[in-house]
């Protein structure tokens, strides 16, 4: 019987290695085997990602699939484009604001229509916007401090205007994400008093360069281009996108190797960097607006002293955060990531330096260090897996340990939701609205505290005056001050460890065209308009 | 024997009950709020609260669940917080494809494991006896999530035999829903290309799926054969000159297969709950993954329900087998 399973032993060993071997000869010979789609004679651009679209109302839910294709079907007043982000006219071919800032008027394009051949003018505007406010879900949260169905006046055919409570810096900078929607159409599938949610989760009502074709639930969803789509075909070539749902990243690099995705977007930095070097693939490798940080509880028991933060602090390996992604990460010079208008690079924040260190430790409660620190983060997150081990070996200097707890996001956004139960570090991954300031300055606000973003429960009074006083004011020159004031004093305090900006990682055929990218996009989120084949 | 289902089936609705109020304890006190998840990230106090009347969040933990219960007796499974769509109306598309994958995987795993077992147990220590256990072995040791992505890269992306993952191609529909298994309703419907692609489809995932069962029904059936055909009336039968097929298949395995027939019924049960993996390996939209996804947004309702449904099936295949079992063995009758 020995004898037996020392053969079995030796069978498993040798299958092991044909196994090995045989996935080691995969680089070498694949070959994309179908290319891109085509049904009768048009070609059909394939897109892989894991995150399903669990609704398209555009007034009820927003994340990175959600919107990819709500930006597809929908259009905006204004769109975020280019690298620097910049807000571009869209449905609104002009605005001016008053020179208090509590009023802003839209001129409209003409032209423009819905799916249903309805015009988009000035009411459909106020229906839209007036839709978000009351259904109160979604993006409503980013205007409705400021403005009210009230306040949304139709003064012609093509010109709307908002008449905000309060003046608002930010307020252009929200509105790419308010589409636009025919209220007809939404007006014709109201059920009882839902406003019509039930169906635009699986229809849309909108004006944008696709209309919706499938809209196959966990499996997949396409788009039909809008042949004579009012602002131009923006160079695209193609009958329409299909967005696939392929959940393992493995599966999406054999999709993107095979040909049977075109755009895949969720690698890991290793997978990324083997389908980098594969012939007929491109990769896009862009900076994000999405801030990596380690959040401290200052509101407890150890990360309310100041010192220990600043010790733990420099006590970090940032050139390891930038390692774990293969290179592909920026570390931050201030709280705001670049290209939020008005970041500085805010002149002393930490980097890894033991001596300074020990020198914070020795100022704080704790001279001799001793005691557990508890680190969350998500479970399944390999790189903040990682991050954590690097901290335990980097807080080994200062005789702290660290316990590493992972948690699903639900319970890691329960437990960061209160003080009490917030961990000492907690990894956060978080990617602002909008590239105007206010977007991440809020998150040191009391406002945001418990948030995701907020479990560091910072609480400087100075900091909060700031953010409050620099949102109201509307010149451009007043606020900058400000802001450069605010992450100066953020640093200072130190209420997390300011990490890294990862980019983003996307890969594609070489063939496709118009790939166009901003930072202020989410992570896997990707703008159709414009998109093609060249082959 | 009548007692006996009737016994049983008194004693699964206690177990369902049982099962209800367990799952919905663990889920109430999990810290994870749905509200707040479903409303968003950005969300403010107000939304969230919006959100948690709209779902009865906010109503005391026994009114909902007597809301519950009272709903799943009129065919109501609650509302995803996270799809928006009643439960009932998402498991009709979502439990088909798993049931599907199933059935094949578990056919597929009898109808080669019990005659390697027989075959095995034949010629023991021979080749094909050591072949058949050094796969058996494997198929309990290996990761089903590690042999599911090797069967993918090997002969989807390697080969290019089969197609990487999904129920259909692209640009395929699927065929008119009677059963929502595709297989089935594309015969039913007469759509022969269709069936034929979606058994292509189906080849990898139910493979990788069904290894596991393979592994486990060989080996018994094999360890049962092997001690059943040493007994002394098939000495018997041999000594009076009874044909040895005959023997074998007629004698011998019938009496070695109700341990056989016990594994395929656990195994088919755990099968139902085991597909998560294999489903996120290759995309297929089964009751694994929309359980993963209402987990991990704290969305309970459909976990509750899939809980549910998996607990009732993993009952009934036991049950029935049990029934089997009865009929096969007249000792068992007597003592349900």
């Amino acid at each position: 019987m020995k004898d037996m399973s020392r053969r079995s032993f030796g069978r498993l060993v040798k299958a092991c290695a044909v196994a090995g071997l045989a996935v080691a000869s995969l680089g070498a010979t694949m070959e994309p085997a179908t290319a891109f789609e085509r049904v009768d004679g048009g070609k059909v651009l394939v897109i892989a990602g894991r995150q399903p679209v669990s609704t398209l109302d555009p007034s009820v839910k927003y994340n990175a699939s959600i919107r990819s294709l709500q930006q597809a079907l929908y259009d905006a007043l204004v769109k975020y484009d280019g690298n620097p982000p910049q807000v571009k006219p869209w449905l609104a071919e002009s605005w001016e604001q008053s020179d208090d800032g509590k009023t802003w008027i839209f001129k409209l394009v003409k032209g423009a229509k819905f799916h249903s051949g309805n015009p988009v003018n000035a009411e459909a505007i106020k229906y839209s916007f007036t839709r978000t406010l009351e259904l109160n879900k979604g993006p409503s949260w980013m205007l409705s401090d400021f403005l009210k169905p009230e306040g949304i006046v139709v003064v012609d055919d093509h010109t709307v205007q908002f008449n905000l409570e309060k003046p608002y810096a930010a307020f252009l900078s929200f509105l790419p994400w308010w589409y636009i929607m025919d209220p007809a159409v939404v007006g014709a599938h109201v059920e009882g008093d839902d406003y019509g949610q039930k169906w635009l989760t699986e229809n849309e009502a909108g004006s944008g360069p696709y209309k919706l074709k499938r809209f196959d639930q966990g499996t997949l969803y396409e788009v039909e281009r809008v042949k004579d789509y009012w602002k131009g075909d923006g160079g695209s070539n193609i009958e329409g996108i299909v967005y696939k749902l392929i959940r393992e990243t493995s599966a999406q690099r054999a999709a993107l190797m095979r040909g049977e995705a075109d755009i895949v977007l969720d690698l890991s930095p290793d997978e990324f960097d083997q389908v980098a070097k594969a012939k007929g693939i491109k990769t896009s490798t862009e900076p994000a607006l999405t801030a990596f940080g380690l959040k401290f509880n200052t509101k407890g028991k150890y990360m309310s002293d100041k010192n220990l933060r600043k010790a733990v602090a420099h006590a970090f390996d940032y050139d390891s955060l930038v390692a774990i992604f293969n290179g592909k990460a920026v570390l931050q010079t201030s709280p705001f990531t670049d290209d939020i208008k008005g970041k500085i690079d805010v002149p002393g924040i930490p980097r890894h330096d033991v001596e300074k260190a020990k020198e914070y430790l020795a100022k704080s409660q704790w001279p001799e260090g001793g005691i557990e620190l508890e680190y969350v983060y998500v479970q399944g997150l390999e790189v903040e897996r990682l991050m954590g081990l690097v901290l335990i070996d980097n807080l080994k200097p200062l005789n702290i340990t660290l316990k590493m707890v992972p948690l699903t996001w639900p319970n890691l956004v329960a437990r960061g939701s209160k003080p009490e139960t917030a961990a000492d570090l907690m990894a956060i991954f978080a990617t602002p609205v909008s590239v105007d300031p206010d977007a991440v300055a809020y998150q040191y606000h009391p406002d945001s505290w418990g948030k995701y973003y907020g479990t560091h429960f910072y609480d400087n009074p100075k900091v909060t005056e700031l953010i409050e006083k620099a949102r109201y004011t509307t010149d451009w020159e007043e606020r900058a001050p400000m802001y450069a004031e605010i992450q100066k004093l953020i640093v200072e305090d130190q209420p997390e460890i300011f990490g890294m900006m990862r980019k983003r990682l996307v890969a594609y055929r070489d063939y496709v065209t118009g790939f166009s990218y901003t930072p202020v996009r989410m992570t896997s989120e990707v703008d159709y308009y414009g998109l093609g084949i060249g082959k | 024997m009548l007692q006996m289902i009737g016994k049983r089936s008194i004693l699964m609705l206690g177990m369902l009950l049982g099962l209800l109020v367990i799952t919905f304890s663990i889920s109430h006190i999990a810290p994870g709020d749905p509200a707040a998840l479903a409303a968003g990230p950005d969300a403010t106090q107000e939304m969230i609260d919006q959100v948690r009347e709209e779902y009865g969040f906010d109503k005391p933990l026994v009114e909902q669940f007597v809301i519950y219960v009272g709903g799943i007796f009129e065919g109501d499974l609650g509302r995803s917080v996270y799809t928006t769509r009643p439960v009932a109306q998402d498991l009709m598309v979502y439990f088909p494809a798993t049931l599907e994958l199933v059935i094949y995987s578990i056919l597929f795993a009898i109808i080669l494991g019990v005659p390697m077992g027989v075959i095995s147990a034949v010629k023991q220590n021979g080749w094909v006896d050591n072949l058949v256990r050094f796969v058996s072995s494997s198929g309990v040791g290996l990761p089903m999530f590690w042999l599911g992505l090797m069967l993918q890269l090997y002969f989807g992306l390697q080969l290019g035999w089969f197609p990487l993952g999904g129920r259909l191609d692209l640009m395929t529909d699927p065929p008119t829903t009677i059963t929502g298994m595709y297989t089935i309703d594309a015969l039913l419907t007469l759509k022969f290309n269709v069936f034929f692609e979606a058994l292509h489809h189906m080849v990898l995932p139910a493979i990788a799926l069904s290894f596991p069962a393979l592994a486990s029904i060989v080996r018994v059936n094999r360890a049962e054969m092997i001690e059943t055909l040493s007994l002394d009336y098939m000495t018997n039968a041999r000594a009076q000159g009874i044909s040895k097929f005959r023997m074998i298949a007629a004698y011998a395995l019938k009496n070695a297969m109700l341990p056989t027939l016990a594994i395929i019924g656990l195994r088919f049960g755990w099968m139902l709950g085991g597909t998560v993996l294999i489903e996120s390996v290759f995309d297929w939209p089964g009751v694994g993954l929309y359980a993963l996804q209402a987990v991990t947004a704290s969305d309970f309702e459909p976990v509750m329900a899939v809980t549910l449904i998996l607990g009732a099936w993993f009952m009934l295949t036991n049950f029935l087998i049990d029934i089997i079992y009865g009929i096969l063995d007249p000792r068992v009758r007597g003592r349900a």
